[in-house]
């Protein structure tokens, strides 16, 4: 860990810290704004990757589905982005926050990843597109969540191992 | 010629001795974190970390993995919560 790198996520008695700098704070708050509008105006083809199939094999099945649950899912996941959003200036998390924000980090990265079309288009050639290209921007924030979840992940898991679910 | 009879509902939901039980299945995504994918197995399933990383490396190199069995009702409730996590999860009934 070099010098004075600072642990966005770290375990305090049985909470998990937030402690986000300056410049990460604002870029997540100004992120989640675009994110709860998409959600809420539930059109965007992005978002079909928030409510994926769960019966493929069955249009009935999957429209009863969709009936039982989309509404769930939209409030679950704004009531997550409400969460974040109160806490980006720094917060001590409860198992309930760790999973707010762990689903709304993780939603981000869906949201961008599918912009970016990383399954057609690749990690690999994602990392190597040019400055000039208007995805670098984006792909950059996309890497960036990457590397703040995997952190969250980590702490989240060592809550697991003390039996914390 | 009498009016015709409804047809009793039969709730198709219920779980009889003779039902199959219904798998869950999860399938490989390009943008999701092996380690967020390991991490929600165990917040779901309450599954051990070899078990979940197991599941993981099924999903990533498989394409699929079947996650958990149940009836349709645990089915339904698990493909909701794996949904909540940003997994893409589906189910499907045993033949």
């Amino acid at each position: 860990m070099p010098a004075g790198f600072r642990p966005r996520f770290r375990w305090k008695g049985d909470q998990v810290i937030v402690d986000l700098p300056d410049d990460e704070q604002q870029i997540l708050a100004h992120v989640l704004v675009q994110l709860r509008e998409l959600v809420m105006g539930e059109t965007d083809p992005v978002l079909r990757r928030l409510r994926p199939t769960a019966r493929p094999d069955d249009d009935e099945a999957e429209t009863a589905y969709r009936e039982m649950v989309d509404n769930d899912l939209l409030r679950s996941r704004l009531e997550a982005i409400e969460t974040v959003e109160a806490g980006v200036g720094g917060t001590a998390l409860d198992d309930e926050g760790i999973s707010a924000w762990l689903h709304s980090l993780n939603a981000l990265r869906l949201v961008l990843g599918e912009r970016l079309d990383v399954d057609l288009v690749g990690h690999d050639a994602l990392q190597d597109l040019p400055d000039t290209d208007d995805r670098v921007g984006v792909f950059a924030l996309y890497e960036w969540l990457g590397w703040l979840l995997e952190q969250l992940v980590a702490a989240a898991a060592k809550g697991l191992a003390r039996g914390e679910h | 010629m009498t009016a015709p009879i409804a047809t009793p509902d039969i709730d198709s939901d219920q779980s009889t001795a003779l039902d199959h039980p219904w798998k869950v299945i999860v399938w490989d995504d390009p943008i999701n974190l092996m380690s967020y994918v390991t991490f929600v197995f165990r917040k779901v399933f309450g599954y051990s970390e070899k078990k979940a990383n197991r599941l993981m490396l099924e999903v990533h190199v498989e394409g699929r993995s079947v996650v958990a069995t149940g009836n349709r009702e645990k089915a339904e409730l698990d493909v909701f919560r794996l949904h909540e996590h940003g997994l893409w999860a589906t189910m499907e009934q045993d033949s």
